[in-house]
């Protein structure tokens, strides 16, 4: 059982970084400074346990811990909320940042301020936090601890004379920044005596608990047995049980008080009734208004997942159902398509979403799966007056029953070295980006801004930005809503059939450059068959690129006598097994790499 | 029925071949033709040999002349009785292992066919293919057993190996037809693993061009194309026995025999198959398995496919490819005209 400690002994704080500028580390050290973990269980990174989340060094979901120090003979509880690392998830960002009364804000020593971590600052500043400047890594050979410093008060606009210069990595410095945080960071706020009011900042479903809330509760206290409600669902349930969370094992408690965090069981069978962002509170003696700010987890990305096998499909509905149940914001319903059979129209946060998603498809249920191009939601306006929104380009009305067609925007912010500006607005023009910032921070990092529309940046726009940039701009994205946009749908048709999961909506300008770049690949990815295979890309009726693949000549292997028949046979059963893994269009058989062509189109 | 007897010995090894033979055994080659004798006394049993029922015998190999005529007499002795009067009796050989004593022998045991080892008739192709005969031992060879008074010759062409052009393709199929022959085996380099091109599977070239020339060239010159690789104005009745999956008895280290619906394999090593000729390892084919190898048995050659043989939605499939000119039917049977595309046709069907 845990110690309870009075209300202003508590330290609330998160940590805002960039990728790999050292998060995951200097979280670690923190919690092995406090004596939590001893040295032999610090093997790997604590905070990140996801197998994904460890090879790509990033944080999907977000984990706390409550950590005991004590100081001067005084006992102070830290809690360190962790946030997620990629703008996909800039909602749980900013409500683990609502949790929080101060941040540590980390920048690498040597690489300075980037994109991400100006984002999320921006979300700390909106929520009052205190920010705790920390330059880390200061142990590297190309540190410029003074550079980032200036960085920072010159991206941001924050008074950084008082900072905290630590190394993850050695330890340097990680006991002076605990006593910064106990000095800076301001104790919650909160009346102990007010009805309950605490904040889902994470959820997540536990094969043995079920689903869990780890909450911040901010008015009141939570006791172990009373009914609670759920505000954003006016749902009841019983609390079952109550954790402080810890790297280790959770540790059981019977109250969480103002002021502090912990894990709430209510043996509830998803996360959908545990959303981030809602409010709990007392059933019996609720509070007044639940905290502001809630909005269930909205897709902006979609894309069809199929399974090459088509008779996996209910395998693959069981393993989304999975998933679901650890994450409220993937979104799914079956759909059909003429060319890959059976499958979900599948709604992401983002494209790292959409990525992690289908990986953790792929490896944890054994699934082989095809992805369609991904598409952003259209507002199409028809002539009729009514208004819908598609998600699939082959929802798209005839043209002549479109008014108008909007297109989701974004803000990007992009960080970047001096001598990649020219390309950056060369590849910002071309995807039809508009300047709205360009700041120099020092002579040598410029901070640009663009409004961009989102389809422009769903394909392969971050792994263009990080090639034309050797991989030294940083580049993060927010919303900003819908503008009309002249936009046609790109039909490709093979065999002179109209192949839906191909179709790709596309602004009318460019529409002749990609068909043709489109024709071109698939004509690459196509294998020669018996017949020959007509590839057209076309806008309604109208063709605008057609290519062919010649039928083949010959496919025979020379020998074959008494003692070859098995060997042949087994030899064209293998060959056999590897066409069913094509798909059928009409009489032409397509790989499914083919499927996959759109995402590498040039624009 | 058919017989296959497997002679696993060669004097050198070529870089393309995977058959199972051995250059350095030659000291085990009498023991070797007891045991072909006692396994061929057990196989007539089990299958049931009637007289005069064997229609085709064939001495492959390996090279059946690097081992004496003489050796080869209890074998004919013992299979006498079984051999139809025109049985078609045919023995490989290479063109230097092939002398005037061992062709007269064989002659003399009723061997009627030769297929000679040619591969080409340039020199330098020869010696890149690991080949130990020159152009002119080829063509003494072939015009001598002619002289003797074979009834069929025949010899086997390679094409897409690296150097290959029309050019010197053209002067084999030419060089080809100057001699008594009436079949040639025309082969598309295979690379297959385990010999010594496999290491490097550049001096296979992929020329489909290459490949329709030489049928088209040997086809020109007035001989029929029955088989993929195979063209003559006499067609050879063992290997189409083998492409109609007739019963075949297969003796010898590394043989295969063919029994209904099981396929039997022998031992390969030379020293174990002396040892013990009868242990011998079963191979049971499905139905299913059967289908396809009809299917793209009869694909590659003229044989066909008997209509009858296939599903509802295999016979759909192949309609198609009536109606795409890619298949010819009549009543009975569909068969191909296209053998160079039959792998593609039997998937096509099978799938």
């Amino acid at each position: 059982m845990a110690k309870t400690v009075p209300q202003e002994n508590i330290r609330n704080f998160s940590i805002i970084a960039h990728i790999d500028h050292g998060k995951s580390t200097l979280a670690d050290r923190i919690i092995q400074e406090c004596g939590a973990v001893s040295d032999r269980q610090m093997s790997a990174q604590v905070m990140d346990t996801m197998d994904i989340e460890k090879e790509r060094g990033i944080t999907i979901k977000a984990q706390s811990v409550r950590l005991d120090y004590i100081k001067d003979g005084e006992h102070y509880i830290l809690n360190l909320i962790d946030t997620p690392g990629h703008v996909d998830f800039s909602y749980e960002v900013s409500r683990s940042l609502a949790s929080s009364d101060g941040a540590l804000l980390i920048v690498d020593a040597a690489q300075g301020v980037e994109a991400q971590t100006i984002a999320n600052v921006y979300i700390a500043i909106e929520n009052d936090l205190e920010l705790l400047p920390v330059v880390n890594k200061i142990d590297l050979p190309a540190a410029d601890p003074d550079r980032v410093l200036t960085e920072l008060e010159e991206a941001i606009g924050i008074d950084a004379t008082e900072h905290n210069l630590v190394s993850a990595k050695t330890g340097i410095g990680v006991k002076e920044l605990i006593d910064s945080i106990i000095e800076r960071v301001p104790a919650p706020k909160g009346d102990a005596n007010a009805p309950l009011k605490a904040l889902i900042y994470d959820s997540w479903f536990d094969n043995y608990l079920g689903a869990l809330a780890l909450v911040r509760v901010f008015d009141g206290s939570i006791k172990k047995g009373q009914m609670a409600k759920v505000m954003g669902t006016k749902d009841e349930h019983q609390v079952l049980n109550l954790m402080y969370p810890n790297p280790i094992a959770p540790v059981k408690t019977d109250e969480i008080r103002t002021g502090e965090i912990g894990i709430v069981v209510m043996g509830l069978k998803t996360v959908d009734s545990l959303q981030v962002g809602d409010t709990i509170t007392d059933a019996k003696n609720p509070t007044a208004e639940p905290i502001g700010g809630f909005e269930p987890a909205k897709p902006f990305v979609f894309a069809g997942i199929y399974p090459i096998e088509t008779d996996k499909f209910e395998d693959l509905r069981d393993a989304l159902n999975k998933l679901k149940l650890n994450d409220s914001s993937l979104s799914f319903e079956p759909e059909s398509s003429m060319a890959l059979g059976s499958g979900f129209r599948t709604g992401f946060l983002g494209m790292l979403h959409m990525e992690v998603v289908k990986e953790r498809l792929e490896r944890e249920f054994n699934l082989e799966l095809i992805a369609t191009a991904p598409t952003v939601v259209y507002r199409v306006k028809q002539t009729n007056g009514e208004e819908i929104e598609i998600q699939n380009p082959s929802e798209l009305p005839e043209p002549q029953k479109i008014d108008t067609i909007y297109e989701p925007y974004v803000k990007a912010t992009i960080l970047t070295p001096q001598e990649y500006v020219g390309n950056l607005i060369k590849l910002l023009n071309d995807r039809r980006g508009i300047q709205i910032k360009m700041d120099y921070l020092n002579e040598t990092r410029v901070l640009m801004e663009y409004d961009i529309p989102m389809n422009e940046i769903v394909m392969d726009f971050y792994d263009k930005l990080k090639s034309i940039t050797k991989g030294y701009a940083s580049f993060d994205y927010e919303p900003i809503g819908f503008r009309p946009g002249k936009l046609v749908k790109l039909d490709i048709r093979v065999a002179g059939e109209v192949v839906d999961s191909l179709s790709i909506i596309v602004p009318e300008e460019k529409a002749r450059t990609r068909g043709l770049a489109f024709v071109a690949q698939l004509k690459e990815l196509i294998p020669r068959q018996l017949f020959e295979v007509a590839i057209q890309a076309s806008i309604g009726n109208n063709v605008i690129a057609r290519s062919n693949v010649k039928s083949m000549g010959k496919n025979v292997t020379a020998k074959c006598y008494g003692g070859d028949i098995t060997r042949k046979r087994k030899l064209l059963e293998k060959q056999k097994a590897g066409k069913k893994r094509m798909k059928s269009i009409g009489k032409v058989e397509v790989p499914q790499e083919a499927f996959m062509a759109v995402l590498k189109l040039e624009s | 029925m058919l017989v296959y007897i497997h002679i696993p010995y060669c004097d050198s090894k070529c870089h393309y071949c995977s058959f199972n033979s051995y250059v350095d055994k030659f000291d085990t080659r009498s023991e070797y033709m007891k045991a072909l004798c006692t396994q061929l006394s057990f196989e007539l049993e089990r299958f049931n040999t009637k007289e005069k029922q064997i229609k085709t015998l064939f001495i492959g190999g390996g090279t059946p002349s690097t081992v004496a005529a003489k050796l080869y007499k209890p074998i004919f002795e013992l299979l006498k009785p079984y051999l139809q009067d025109d049985a078609e009796i045919t023995t490989e050989a290479n063109p230097n292992s092939a002398t005037k004593k061992w062709l007269e022998g064989m002659k003399d045991l009723g061997v009627n066919r030769v297929s000679f080892g040619v591969q080409s008739f340039d020199r330098n192709k020869l010696k890149a293919l690991g080949r130990a005969h020159s152009p002119h031992q080829a063509k003494d060879a072939i015009i001598y057993a002619k002289k003797i008074g074979f009834e069929h010759l025949s010899l086997d062409l390679i094409y897409n190996y690296q150097g290959d052009t029309k050019k010197l393709l053209f002067k084999d199929i030419e060089e080809a037809f100057n001699l008594p022959i009436d079949h040639i085996s025309a082969y598309e380099l295979t690379i297959e693993n385990g010999t010594k091109f496999s290491s490097t599977p550049k001096v296979r070239q992929e020329n489909e061009d290459l490949a329709f020339f030489v049928a088209n060239e040997i086809r020109k010159r007035g001989f029929s194309h029955y088989e993929i690789s195979n063209f003559g104005i006499y067609q050879s009745k063992h290997n189409k026995g083998y492409w109609k999956l007739e019963n075949y008895i297969g003796a010898g280290a590394g043989a295969v025999g063919f029994l209904d619906d099981t396929r039997y394999y022998p031992q390969t090593n030379i020293e174990a198959y002396i040892h013990d000729p009868l242990k011998i390892t079963k191979e049971h084919l499905s139905p299913d398995d059967l289908l396809t190898e009809k299917v793209f048995l009869g694909l590659r050659s003229t044989i066909g496919i008997q209509k009858s043989l296939l599903s509802d939605k295999m016979k759909k499939k192949a309609q198609i490819l009536c109606k795409e000119n890619k298949l010819n039917c009549d009543d009975i049977r569909y068969f191909n005209d296209n053998f160079f595309l039959s792998d593609e046709l039997a998937l096509y069907i099978l799938d």
